[in-house]
């Protein structure tokens, strides 16, 4: 299929999950019966660390009861409730699907084949601020179907009723597109306003650059174009093809947040209102102000997440790993998604676990797409679904709401507690 | 002679007939004939107290931002993207560079969303009384747009005696608003009175459409909302000094269910203020650059008011929807000429 490329994702897994369903999420079955498996040994365990938690089933699970009583008989994984209210949606899973970077936007076919493939699983979906600038609203004919309206046609065609959303971001030169006042008023939208089914992302920040606006590459004729609305910078030399596109980060302070969300509120009464903020140090606060001021939902970006391009400086060294901004925020009754290299259960369960009321698929959702743009993010989903079945009910617990840091164990924190004795 | 009043009435919803039809009707007719003598009063009173009217302009690199959820009109020029006016507010602050006391008879188009269409009270395309008065306070522009409404129901109702009767119009519904002061009560005060009568409202949005209509009805003369919360609306509004948070705003509703008739108050001129306050309604200071400009080498501070033409005029002659008091009504998502 096309040629997207992860280096930080394993791929080959991500594909095979995408191609083969749920048995993917299984050693071979061509094996059974015959090879031994486990562990595999003298590999050290690498990665962040939430890659390194391990999730910890107790030996006494007092919630197993309950639900044996409610049942009248054993519970077993099928018996895990995963329907989750994400944002002011309802979905059968705590799942959503990111917004795509420009990059692979440009990649014309994948964000229609991955909406309307989201529409079917119900689960929510962001569509970027950088989808109206590269390919226009798609309305009256002046852009590809797989615009903004095109893709927003795409998911509320196949959504189950009742189920999932469509979540449109905007950030500060956005803004002079004004996305969301299109949306607001097309009838396209109409359906997803009228079902309770359309939210607004104000996008303060994205984890591939925390501090820095939206880049994009672009040809030098596309940069003429878009010179009176963004900054275009010749950083790849003054011969070079293409040039370097930014966006500016947008100014914030509290008040600017607050007021940002109540005027949303105000003048988009019937749309829910969302908020996506960068792996920032004071990520907490800046969460806290945008629920009091009435946000349905909190979007962090862990700084390992994000499909966009980005110096590589800002790739390496910039901005908080999704753990620590987990911890940092806290369990809070509020909604708070999250997203960051999640393609497969346990880190998705982790962080469920660490406060999280959902997580986002963003590149995965971009390869399994790629693989197969009739089912290959259905079956994602499906393998993801089904692993959490497992973890959840490992733990005694029968739905997603129940999960605790007591649920995992952190190998360094262990570390830590023990050097300080 | 008397005559049996025509019949205005129409079902809830109703939409304008094909545009012959319309301009045929008698109530068209009439109403139109009252539209007619507002504008020469209004321009009869400003004139008299020295206001300069400005021809409005229809397009800019920006227009009003502030208009609750409606789009913008693009507009290709020569390869600049424009926009048509939403309002002229921008272009009002800067007119008192030039003069003290100004007012347009200003065309606006806003894209509103598509639920208003049956409001009763929403046009795409509509025309604005606009006024703006440099080192005025709110209490000033208050007593104003009380005056110049009292002079143009006078006027109206002695130039348009036989459309009023044609139309049914009982005159004596004018009384209070002749006779008595306009009603006025805060934001938070209209918030409780709309909670009042088990309507759902929010604290710190606007008074939404159906929670105006219901305090509307309970009047006998127009009365004015003050004291809007920051986060309700555009970034011109001025916001108190003394009290953070709350904006020197107001808004003119009607008595008898007609709703909002203008929008006003002091507005934001100094230029970090400007800024700070486009942030917080998330703009994009650069887009505003020629105002910016302005207001940093120095914009007078000013008080005005944005009267609608059609929504006053419906008001005048009771009239079910602000689409009856148009030649050629444009309803939000609804194709018309």
């Amino acid at each position: 299929m096309t040629g997207i490329r992860a280096p930080h994702l394993p791929e080959a897994a991500i594909r095979a999950r995408a191609r083969d369903g749920t048995a993917a999420i299984f050693p071979s079955i061509a094996g059974y019966g015959h090879s031994l498996f486990g562990a595999v040994p003298g590999v050290e365990p690498a990665g962040d660390e939430l890659d390194l938690a391990r999730i910890v089933p107790p030996v006494f699970v007092p919630r197993r009861l309950e639900k044996l009583f409610d049942l009248g008989r054993e519970p077993l994984y099928g018996d895990v409730d995963l329907t989750s209210g994400i944002g002011g949606f309802a979905a059968p899973v705590p799942v959503f699907l990111c917004a795509f970077g420009s990059t692979q936007v440009a990649d014309s076919g994948l964000g229609l084949a991955a909406s309307g493939q989201a529409g079917r699983l119900g689960i929510p979906m962001v569509i970027g601020e950088n989808v109206v600038p590269m390919h226009g609203y798609g309305r009256s004919g002046d852009g590809p179907a797989h615009g903004l309206l095109g893709r927003i046609r795409a998911y509320a065609d196949a959504a189950p009723d009742g189920l999932g959303g469509v979540v449109v971001q905007q950030s500060t030169e956005d803004a002079d597109a004004e996305v969301w006042n299109l949306v607001y008023s097309d009838p396209s939208a109409t359906a997803l306003v009228d079902s309770g089914r359309l939210a607004f992302e104000l996008k303060v920040g994205q984890g591939a650059k925390p501090g820095l606006g939206g880049m994009t590459v672009l040809s030098r004729a596309a940069a003429v174009a878009v010179s009176e609305q963004y900054t275009v910078d010749e950083a790849f030399g003054p011969d070079a093809a293409t040039v370097l596109r930014s966006s500016s980060p947008g100014t914030f302070t509290g008040e600017i947040l607050r007021q940002q969300i109540h005027l949303m509120r105000n003048n988009y009464p019937r749309a829910r209102t969302w908020v996506k903020l960068h792996p920032g140090r004071d990520v907490r606060q800046a969460a806290e102000v945008a629920w009091s001021a009435g946000a349905d939902a909190v979007t962090v970006d862990g700084a390992e997440g994000g499909t966009g391009w980005a110096p590589s400086v800002f790739l390496n060294h910039v901005g908080l790993p999704l753990a620590e901004c987990l911890r940092r925020i806290g369990k809070h009754d509020a909604t708070l998604l999250v997203s960051g290299r999640i393609w497969e259960g346990s880190r998705a369960l982790k962080c469920l676990a660490m406060g999280a009321s959902a997580i986002g698929l963003g590149r995965a959702a971009l390869l399994a797409a790629s693989e197969d743009a009739a089912d290959g993010l259905v079956r994602l989903v499906r393998c993801l679904e089904l692993e959490l079945r497992l973890l959840v009910s490992a733990l005694g617990k029968y739905h997603v709401s129940e999960l605790t840091t007591d649920d995992l164990w952190f190998p360094d924190h262990t570390a830590h507690e023990e050097r300080g004795k | 002679m008397t005559e049996t009043p025509l019949r205005t009435t129409i079902s809830a919803g109703q939409l304008p007939p094909v545009t012959g039809e319309h301009l045929l009707s008698p109530v068209t007719q009439a109403a139109l004939r009252i539209q007619n003598n507002i504008t020469i009063a209004t321009r009869e009173y400003l004139g008299a107290h020295g206001f300069m009217e400005l021809t409005p302009p229809l397009i800019g690199p920006v227009t009003d931002p502030g208009c609750r959820g409606a789009k913008q009109v693009d507009v290709d020029f020569y390869g600049h993207k424009y926009k048509l006016m939403t309002s002229v507010i921008l272009y009002k602050q800067a007119s008192l560079l030039a003069f003290d006391k100004i007012f347009y008879v200003a065309p606006n188009v806003r894209l509103e969303p598509l639920e208003t269409a049956t409001t009763g009270r929403h046009l795409a395309e509509f025309t604005q009384i606009d006024v703006e008065v440099a080192g005025a306070g709110r209490e000033e522009i208050l007593d104003l747009l009380q005056a110049l409404l009292r002079h143009i129901v006078g006027h109206v109702l002695r130039e348009s005696k036989v459309n009023f009767a044609a139309l049914g119009r009982d005159p004596e519904a004018f009384e209070p608003l002749l006779r008595k002061e306009f009603g006025r009560m805060t934001h938070t005060e209209a918030v409780a009175r709309v909670r009042g009568l088990s309507h759902e409202q929010s604290t710190d949005a606007e008074i939404n459409w159906e929670g105006e209509r219901l305090i509307s009805e309970q009047t006998d003369r127009p009365f004015f909302i003050v004291d809007y919360p920051k986060g309700s609306r555009g970034f011109t509004d001025g916001e108190s000094r003394t009290e953070p948070g709350v904006l020197r705003n107001f808004d003119l509703i009607a008595p008898g269910g007609f709703g909002e008739l203008c929008s006003g108050g002091e507005r934001e001129f100094e230029y970090r203020r400007l800024i700070e306050r486009m942030r917080e309604t998330g703009e994009n200071p650069a887009k505003y650059a020629w105002y910016l400009d302005i207001a940093r080498k120095g914009l007078p501070s000013s008080a005005g008011f944005g009267l609608g033409l059609e929504r006053v005029t419906r008001y005048f002659a009771g009239l079910d929807a602000v689409w009856q008091a148009s030649a050629y009504p444009k309803l939000p998502g609804i194709v018309s000429p």
